[in-house]
This record gives structure tokens, C-alpha cells and sequence, in this order.
């Protein structure tokens, strides 16, 4: 039996705001990533400002890729294939990437695999350890709120997904009306851990689907504030942080046991920035026991946007015959299939 | 051998000039698919000449002001093309561009909208002298700077113009000519290669 050669996929990610490249050998194992942050330049601004965000990942992209390579001890031409986030992300951020990707491919000859963002995030998980079927991702982040099913490698099935805001946009826009500094959702976690559960707020999108909702939630946090600030009282930020918090995990929470139990689910995965959370972390481990299911939460290196992810995503995407050419675009609203 | 790219408006120009000659050249207007055109059309010059990649020296590539979006995606191919074979880069602005292409007949204003009263220009003479650096300025004040001037401007973007002349030429970008002015240009290091927007972004200029 002819021996299976080892396969060295360069991945790139850039649709928000951090620049990153990273070598992944068999998509499980990290040789090297690099990723260049912009968090300092947008906290400036109270936000991811898009201009600004493409600004910075045409002058990083090659000192991120060189770096890459230097830290692998590696020249292109050790590479077999090239991963690319194509989408979904802020546009002007995911064309560089892609135009990178794409310059490569085309001087060095090699495949160019286009990976879903959202796939990045749930094969961070196979960095740790390998995916078990039919497994359940909750991915939670800045951009993204979504419950995916998974029968084999690289077959998704959406079961819902937020009808408005992110969960994590939702925790920074909080955090703003308690007065944190962007990005403030590490911070209200923080006062979240220290607060008493003391303000009455809606519980989101109560219902029979799989979706999620934070608007309404978010408006209400506003509304206290403002009605607590014309009464003359003084908000209590710690006890609202852990308010918000409790309800806002609480609908996770309750949808994910929902599409446990209904899917005959496995392996549960919790993937995307927002997986950093300490009350998330807790309760998630509560319902790894309740259900009596194996669960899997990447180290907070994974679960922020890297290239880790999509050089490991990339792999499966490939062993699924997942290729594009030269003409592959970026999409700022790609589904995942 | 010189490749050549230049995304910086709703146009990919772009092309291979050896000795003085244009092996191959594209002119494509494009709609909002910049990026799914502009790789492929380079990648069909070389596959048509049988020109390999390694077989470039040097790159020029147009560094702006035009498009935002169109700028990055030149740049961020020219960069990392230079940067991976270890090719010479150097970057020409859009309007040295648009005036290398016009006869030095009259002092050239070549002038692309920038929408709000204003527009990136510079301006030329007949020695080829540069009068005004390539500029983000209102029309009021580029009419101030031609005054009692005879001259002609180069654009694309006639219907918005808001400065009017007798002598207004479209721009068709001599490939050749181009790359023979600027391609003894000293190259600069690929990282450092990026766009001249010639304005801030409107956050930061809301900041200010």
C-alpha cells in the first residue's frame, strides 16, 4: 500500500479585523500561525470601522504571510494547497485575503480551497481533538450566532441561527451602555461574575425554534438604563451585567439542549470568541452532563478569528473535493453547505 | 520583462512589456467584480504569451487615487507577487499614469471625480514638469491653480466634472509608454508597497 504523504495547508483568514496565516500539517496539527490584530486602532473608534479594517490587512498581508512561513521554517513550495475564507465578513477585510490566496495559487500552482468562516470555527475543534458524529456546534462570536449539525466531515445542516443581532455584538453594545471601553464583552463577563441576578429582563425569542434573537434584549438593557438614569438611581453595573448575562446564556443554553435532544446529538462543540465566556464555559459543561454528552471548547487561541481554523477546515474541505479557481469571489453573506 | 497593473478605476489595465514592446495587454471594464476578473485576466496574459511568472523582473503597479476597494486589490496581487518570487516593485499613481499617456503638447491636468466637490488631480507641463503633486482637492481651488493656464484634461469621468475646458480627452492608457517612463524607477521593499489613498477614511476624518 502506497504510504498517505503528509499534507501542508497555508491558511489565510482577514473578514474582520485580524490579519492572520498559519500552517496546519493533516489539518490537525498547528506548525505555525500568526495573526496581526487590529483591536487597538478600532477601539478608537468604539468599533470595527470596515474602511479602516482593509487599510490595515493590505499593509500587514505579507509580513503576516512571511512571518508564517519563517516561524514553519517553510517556503511556499512545501505547501500543497491553499485554504481561504471566502466569506462571510466584512468585504474590503475578506478580498485581500482572497486576493492573496488567489496570487499564490496561481504562482505557485497549487489547489485554492475555499473555506466558510463559520466551518473555520467548528474544525478549530479538531486542533484538539478529532470531530465525533452527529455532533452539534454552537457558534457564538462577534458576526455569528448559529446552531449546526454535523453527520460526517464537511456536512452541515444549519438548524437556526440569530434573526438579528450577534450574540457577541450584543455583549459589546451592552457593555457599552454600562460603560465599558470595545471591546467590552471579556469585560462585562467579568463584572458578570461578581453581580446578583436582580433585573427582570425578557427572556429572548422563547420558542419552539432553533433560533436566536438579541435585539429585544438589548433594547430592554438600554431602556433600564435610561428609565434607572430619569428615576435618579444608580445602575447597579455589576448586578445588570450578570442580569443580561444569565438571560443571554439562558436562550443559548435553552436551544442547544432543545437541538441535543431532538438530533440525537452526540458531541456537542461550542466555537467562536464569545466561547471565552465564563458563564457560557459553566453552563455548557452543565449541559454536557445533563444530556450525558461528550463536549469540546477549543482553547481561546482557536476561538478567536485565525487562520489555525481555516488551514484546518481546509483540509477537510479538500479530502471533500472542495476546490475553486482564480475567478473565486468573497461574499459578505455566504451560507454554510 | 515588466508586468504592469493598474485597478484603480472601473477599468483593469494591465499588461507585459519587454524592450519597448507590449507582449500582451488587457483593457476591461468591469462591474462590481474587480476581483473575480482582475487574477484570472493576469493569469490569461501569461498562459497566452507561454510567459511564466519567474520570467517578470519587475512590477509596476498603480498605487492610486481611484477606487478604494479597486487600489487594494492591485496592490494586495502586486505585493504578494514581489514579495513571494522576489521581484523587483515599484508604484506610479494613476494620475502619472493618465498624463504619461497624453501627448506633452500642453500642461496636462489629469483629473478623476471624487465625488462631493471634490477630485484627485495634479497637474503637468509641457517638460513634463510636475506643477501640482497628485492631490484629493475641491474644483473651486484646481480652477485657482489653472488660471491664465492653457491646458487639457485627461479623464474618464467627464459627466462629473465639475471644471469645464475645451480640451478634454478621455483616458486610454499607452501600456508601453508607461512602463518605458517608470521602469527604471528605484524598487521599493513589497511590505512597504500600499495604497496612496490621498484621504483619510471618513471616520478618521470625523475624529479630527
Amino acid at each position: 500500500m502506497q504510504e498517505k504523504k503528509d499534507m501542508y495547508i497555508l491558511g489565510i483568514e482577514s473578514s474582520c479585523d485580524e490579519t492572520s496565516a498559519s500552517i496546519v500539517k493533516n489539518g490537525t496539527e498547528e506548525i505555525s500561525t500568526v495573526i496581526s490584530s487590529q483591536i487597538d486602532i478600532h477601539k478608537d473608534f468604539g468599533g470595527v470601522v470596515p474602511e479602516i479594517a482593509s487599510r490595515h490587512h493590505v499593509k500587514n498581508i505579507t509580513m503576516v504571510l512571511e512571518e508564517c512561513l519563517t516561524q514553519a521554517n517553510m517556503t511556499m513550495d512545501d505547501i500543497d494547497a491553499i485554504a481561504i475564507t471566502y466569506g462571510p465578513g466584512l468585504i474590503g477585510s475578506l478580498l485581500i485575503g482572497l486576493e492573496a490566496a488567489k496570487t499564490l495559487a496561481f504562482l505557485y500552482k497549487k489547489p485554492l480551497i475555499p473555506v466558510h468562516h463559520i466551518a473555520g470555527h467548528i474544525y478549530a475543534n479538531s486542533l484538539v481533538r478529532p470531530l465525533k458524529f452527529p455532533l452539534l456546534a454552537l457558534v457564538v462570536s462577534g458576526g455569528h450566532t448559529e446552531l449546526i449539525e454535523m453527520t460526517d466531515h464537511y456536512k452541515f445542516q444549519k438548524l437556526g441561527g440569530t434573526l438579528d443581532d450577534a450574540i457577541g455584538e450584543c455583549f459589546d453594545k451592552v457593555a457599552r451602555v454600562i460603560g465599558l471601553e470595545y471591546p467590552g464583552g471579556p469585560k462585562l463577563d467579568k463584572l458578570a461574575q461578581i453581580g446578583k441576578h436582580t433585573y427582570k429582563l425578557p427572556i429572548p425569542l422563547h420558542d419552539d425554534s432553533y433560533n436566536f434573537s438579541f435585539s429585544g434584549l438589548k433594547s430592554a438593557v438600554i431602556n433600564l438604563a435610561h428609565n434607572e438614569e430619569q428615576r435618579g438611581r444608580e445602575l447597579n453595573k455589576e448586578d445588570l451585567a450578570t442580569s443580561f448575562q444569565t438571560v443571554a446564556v439562558e436562550s443559548l443554553i435553552s436551544k442547544t439542549r432543545k437541538a441535543i435532544k431532538e438530533k440525537n446529538i452526540k458531541y456537542l462543540i461550542v466555537a467562536g470568541g464569545v466561547a471565552a465566556n465564563k458563564s457560557l464555559r459553566r453552563e455548557i459543561e452543565k449541559l454536557g452532563e445533563e444530556t450525558n454528552i461528550e463536549v469540546s471548547i477549543p482553547p481561546m487561541k482557536y476561538c478567536t478569528d485565525n487562520a489555525t481554523m481555516i488551514a484546518a477546515a481546509g483540509y477537510y474541505a479538500y479530502l471533500d473535493g472542495r476546490k475553486a479557481d482564480l475567478t473565486l469571489n468573497s461574499t459578505s453573506s455566504a451560507v454554510l453547505k | 520583462m515588466i508586468l504592469y497593473i493598474d485597478t484603480s478605476s472601473n477599468y483593469l489595465y494591465t499588461g507585459i512589456v519587454e524592450n519597448g514592446k507590449l507582449k500582451k495587454g488587457i483593457k476591461k471594464e468591469y462591474g462590481h467584480d474587480l476581483s473575480q476578473v482582475a487574477l484570472p485576466e493576469i493569469a490569461s496574459m501569461f498562459e497566452d504569451t507561454g510567459i511564466t511568472p519567474r520570467d517578470i523582473n519587475k512590477i509596476i503597479v498603480v498605487n492610486g487615487p481611484g477606487s478604494f476597494t479597486g487600489i487594494r486589490i492591485g496592490i494586495t496581487i502586486a505585493k504578494v507577487y514581489a514579495w513571494s518570487l522576489k521581484v523587483d516593485i515599484t508604484t506610479i499613481t494613476s494620475l502619472e499614469a493618465m498624463a504619461t499617456s497624453s501627448k506633452k503638447d500642453k500642461v496636462r491636468v489629469p483629473i478623476i471625480d471624487a465625488r462631493r466637490g471634490y477630485c484627485y488631480a495634479a497637474i503637468y507641463d509641457n517638460n513634463d514638469q510636475e506643477i501640482l503633486k497628485p492631490s484629493y482637492i475641491t474644483y473651486e481651488e484646481l480652477k485657482e491653480k489653472l488660471k491664465d493656464k492653457e491646458y487639457k484634461i485627461i479623464s474618464n469621468d467627464q459627466d462629473k466634472l465639475q471644471i469645464t475646458n475645451n480640451d478634454i480627452e478621455a483616458y486610454d492608457p499607452n501600456i508601453v509608454e508607461i512602463v518605458e517612463k517608470f521602469k527604471d524607477k528605484p524598487s521599493v521593499n513589497p511590505h512597504g508597497v500600499n495604497p496612496d489613498y490621498l484621504k483619510l477614511t471618513e471616520a478618521e476624518e470625523s475624529k479630527k
